[in-house]
């Protein structure tokens, strides 16, 4: 039999381009190694939240006094919190498995490998099964990057270097961790690891943390988690890793950071190696399958979408691709658009961004504006964060006097943060901007005082 | 005295001609022979010269005005002098005023005579032809949801654009980004279709990306505007709209294919070299291979009368004569004026003409009537090296004939292969009036007639 597309991963992008394929009516097969809902649900996105939601709730138990409330031996429960988030996972990787069903998805559990091609189509072997499609949807995500650090491999056969796989099963709260790499996921489970009471240190190279976030932003974060007691080491670089410390390097000097546990986290990489692509000749550029702005791959009719094309590893970009993907094969026009997808950390408080930064916006030369104010303008943020000092930032290109940014950080950030995203990919002016009603008090409020500054 | 200046009628065929250029204002003093404006009918250009000395007392119209024949244009006089008698704009509120006192007054009489009712003429148009009409709330609808209402089916009274046209164009048309709204509809830019934003609407980056298109374009036609301006808006002069829209209707109307072949050119080029050398001694012209190709072609085409008519959709006129439309490349765009009954004519007499009717068409001077009438058309691009191409046809004729390049062939003679030059033709003919062999057939009697030139001429 002969499928219309083979999906390869189960992940964000291949699960739900499958659903999309097989809503479609397109007779669809999706090939999973290991669980339905790959990293994001089962070791990634969902998981961090889920224990990073106990520990908000433990830090308001705790830190209740300004707000009037004194709460007595709270304890947050470690077990009790990974067993909660393995039944969230559980539950929502029911979900999807359902969703395949429902759309006639033939879910196929083992390795996928591409063989060849026939007269029919793509070849992909699972175990001793062949399975042919007219059409494949290379979907299998990516994997921690592993530095060829002396100690490193031995630590992780060993079990005390960590990657983000095995830290949201430990069964214990280790009494210091060492974070190496200060991004996303680092600092995701730093603030995790600070709440539960390890003593947290980040190592990382750069001098500054989270990535290409805004500067002004994440030095705020870095400030608030000083405070609660994690450690940064920046412009410093990991040499060698011993069992119970990390050895680093600053300044041409050599620190130790004591460290029960070690994670890494220093970035990912995508899957393209062992899966067959050299097989039908697909082109891997820099490490990542190359696609056009449709999905393409330069093979006729394979396509790919998610971390494997490297272009921005977040799991709602990996959706928003699998649909242009899927839209394109049946004949839909679409294509992919970067420029205003949303990128969120959940620490605490959250950090949420979309579109350009002012580093981004001076590199491809863009003139521009910024409005630049304190979170405290909006009253629900004063309301609900005794102390608070976020910020949010927009920025608007002069030439349209259009919205081209918009970076904040304070608590319900993730969840306003798709509101920019809208105005940026409509390309709304200022003007426009300031006619829209936002509920009153919100904190995504923010947003209007901040154009009505500009 | 104060005099008048009119849009001159040029050519019977010709209502009302286009201002293109003013080249004085109101006040400025003129001499005899001064340019006053320029204007365009929908094949040429002219120049209207001052003919009295004086002051430019008052003008009419503006720069892209569409001016019906015989109106008044401007007035020449001394200052002071009153105009307004000349104004046709209020010549022709004096005749509706006229009208309706008029129907007064019959109306007043017992009799009940039918009184025609003189509807005003119209007033002329002041404002240029192409632009779009729509009502103020339609216009208002499509600023604030960002379609182009280049795009909308007008369906309110007298081909205005009502706000419900909008509503589905909304559905149905481009919607374009409010960002990028302005700077699509200022700068020019051909109208798009769809764009790379959310739904396709046409964001800021599409229409960066159309400027950067057209400024290329646009760089091969006319001269920036400012120096510094990243393109140029070139306005669409009247000969390309007219070329735009003939080519477009000629393609889109007709059933149109080409058949390409060459013949063994070794004879007229002989001939030519010939006349070059004696044409002086004999008075002759300077006969070109175009025009010898003229000549074969209108010996020829009377034998495949089908390739001389007009297809009009129920009938066909097949003519006797044969008028030969010529290609003319000039600055301003493709002209054709015709040669007139071309099959009467000897080859001295084509080559004379058609070098007078091409030099009339580079200056712009030619009469709109040698415009027309043509019922074969010949298309040369030799000159440029072309080898075969597809020209298209001038409807209602039937068919075009392209003149190709001369190149060396080679042919096997008695097993050994000889070089000969080739010329090539190519002939592009409606299948609604004529079938594939009957066409074939005329560019082999075509081909016979050109390798034995001598011949034909002594037929
Ligand atoms: C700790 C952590 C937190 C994160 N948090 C967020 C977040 O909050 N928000 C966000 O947007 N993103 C987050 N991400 C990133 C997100 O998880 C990824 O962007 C997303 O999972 C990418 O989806 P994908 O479908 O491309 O790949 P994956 O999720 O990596 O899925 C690929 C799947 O393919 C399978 N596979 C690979 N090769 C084969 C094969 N040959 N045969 C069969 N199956 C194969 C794998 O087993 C895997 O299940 C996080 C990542 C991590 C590690």
């Amino acid at each position: 039999m002969t499928y219309d597309l083979i999906v390869i991963g189960g992940g964000p992008a291949g699960y739900l381009g499958a659903e999309r394929a097989g809503h479609a009516g397109l007779k669809t097969l999706l090939i999973e190694k290991r669980f339905i809902g790959g990293v994001c649900l089962n070791e990634g996105c969902i998981p961090s939240k889920a224990l990073l939601y106990s520990a908000k709730i433990y830090d308001n138990a705790r830190y209740g006094e300004k707000y009037g409330i004194t709460v007595q031996n709270a304890v947050l429960d470690h077990e009790k919190v990974i067993e909660r988030k393995n039944k969230v996972v559980k539950t929502l990787v029911g979900g999807v498995k359902a969703q395949l069903k429902r759309n006639n998805v033939t879910v196929v559990e083992g390795f996928g490998e591409i063989a060849g091609r026939n007269s029919e189509g793509y070849e992909v072997k699972v175990g001793n099964d062949t399975y042919t499609a007219k059409r494949l949807l290379i979907a299998t995500g990516s994997m921690p990057i592993i530095p060829p650090i002396p100690g490193v491999r031995e630590g992780i056969e060993k079990g005390f270097v960590l990657t983000n796989r095995e830290i949201l099963d430990l069964k214990t709260v280790p009494a210091s961790l060492v974070i190496v790499g200060g991004g996303v996921i680092g600092l995701e489970m730093a603030s995790y690891f600070n709440s539960a009471g390890s003593k947290v240190t980040i190592i990382e190279m750069l001098d500054h943390i989270a990535g290409n976030t805004d500067r002004e932003i994440s030095n705020i974060l870095m400030k608030n988690y000083q405070k609660k007691g994690i450690e940064f080491k920046l412009n410093a670089k990991v040499v060698e890793v011993k069992e119970g410390s990390v050895i680093y390097e600053s300044n041409g000097e050599k620190f130790s950071a004591e460290a029960d546990k070690v994670l890494m986290s220093i970035g990912r990489r995508p899957v393209v190696e062992g899966i067959g692509l050299e097989n039908i000749g697909v082109e891997i550029e820099k490490g990542h399958i190359k696609v056009d702005e449709r999905g393409k791959t330069n093979v006729p009719e394979v396509y790919a979408a998610g971390d494997v094309n490297g272009y921005s590893m977040l799991a709602h970009t990996a959706y928003r691709e699998a649909e242009v993907c899927v839209n394109n094969m049946i004949g839909k026009k679409d294509i992919m658009r970067y420029n205003a997808i949303p990128s969120v950390i959940y620490t605490n408080p959250e950090v949420a961004c979309v579109g350009e930064t002012e580093e981004t916006a001076k590199q491809k030369g863009i003139d521009y504006e910024v409005a630049n104010i304190s979170m405290r303008y909006s009253g629900r943020y004063v309301a609900e964060n005794e102390g608070g000092d976020g910020i949010c930032k927009v920025l608007v290109d002069k030439r349209y006097r259009k919205l081209i940014g918009a970076h904040m950080i304070g608590n319900y950030a993730s969840e306003i943060i798709y509101g920019a995203g809208i105005m940026i990919e409509t390309e709304m002016r200022v003007e426009d901007i300031k006619e829209i009603v936002f509920p009153h008090p919100t904190v995504c409020e923010i947003i209007r005082e901040a154009i009505f500054e500009l | 005295m104060a005099t008048p200046v009119i849009m001159p009628r040029q050519g019977q065929s010709v209502e009302s001609c286009i201002i293109t250029k003013w080249n004085v204002k109101k006040g400025d003093k003129v001499k005899i022979g001064d340019v006053l404006f320029t204007y365009e009918t929908d094949k040429a250009t002219f120049d209207e010269e001052a003919k009295v000395e004086g002051t430019v007392l008052d003008i009419f119209f503006e720069e892209g005005d569409d001016v019906p024949c015989l109106t008044n244009v401007c007035v020449i006089g001394n200052e002071g002098e009153s105009t307004a008698e000349f104004d046709p704009r209020n010549k022709d509120a004096a005749a509706s005023e006229k009208s309706a006192s008029e129907e007064k007054s019959v109306s007043a009489p017992v009799e009940t005579k039918e009184v025609p009712a003189e509807t005003p003429a119209p007033a002329a148009p002041v404002s240029s032809g192409d632009r779009i009409k729509i009502s103020p709330r339609a216009r208002n609808l499509a600023e604030r949801t960002g379609v182009d209402i280049r795009f909308a089916t007008p369906t309110g009274p007298e081909g205005r654009i009502i706000e419900r046209d909008i509503i589905a164009l909304r559905e149905s048309g481009p919607v374009v980004t409010p960002a990028a709204m302005s700077e699509y509809m200022a700068s020019g830019i051909s109208p798009m279709t769809s764009g790379t934003g959310l739904g396709g609407r046409i964001t800021t980056a599409d229409v960066e990306a159309g400027i950067s298109a057209t400024a290329v374009a646009a760089s091969q036609f006319a001269p920036a505007q400012k120096p510094e301006a990243e393109f140029a808006e070139v306005k669409l002069t009247n000969i390309r709209k007219v070329i735009a829209k003939a080519m477009h209707n000629s393609l889109s109307t007709m059933a149109q294919l080409t058949l390409n072949t060459s013949f063994d050119a070794t004879e007229i080029l002989e001939f030519r070299k010939k006349i070059k050398e004696t044409k002086d001694r004999m008075g002759l012209e300077n006969i070109t291979l175009n025009d010898i190709i003229l000549f074969a072609v209108s010996r020829t085409i009377l034998n495949h009368k089908d390739l001389n008519a007009h297809f009009l959709d129920d009938k066909m006129l097949v003519f006797n004569n044969v008028h030969l439309g010529i290609a003319v490349d000039t600055e301003r765009g493709l002209m054709v004026p015709t040669l007139f009954y071309a099959n009467l004519k000897s080859l001295n007499e084509i080559s004379r003409e058609a070098k007078a009717l091409a030099e009339s068409c580079q200056k712009g001077t030619i009469s709109p009537d040698l415009l027309k009438g043509g019922t074969f058309t010949v298309t040369n691009l030799g000159a440029l090296g072309i080898e075969s191409f597809t020209p298209v046809i001038n409807p209602p004729q039937t068919a075009i004939l392209g003149v190709n390049t001369v190149v060396q062939r080679v042919r096997e003679v008695n097993g050994e292969y000889v070089y000969y030059p080739a010329m090539g033709l190519s002939l592009t003919f409606d299948h609604r009036a004529v079938d594939g062999a009957p066409a074939a057939r005329f560019l082999r009697d075509l081909k016979t007639n050109l390798e034995n030139f001598s011949a034909l001429l002594a037929k």
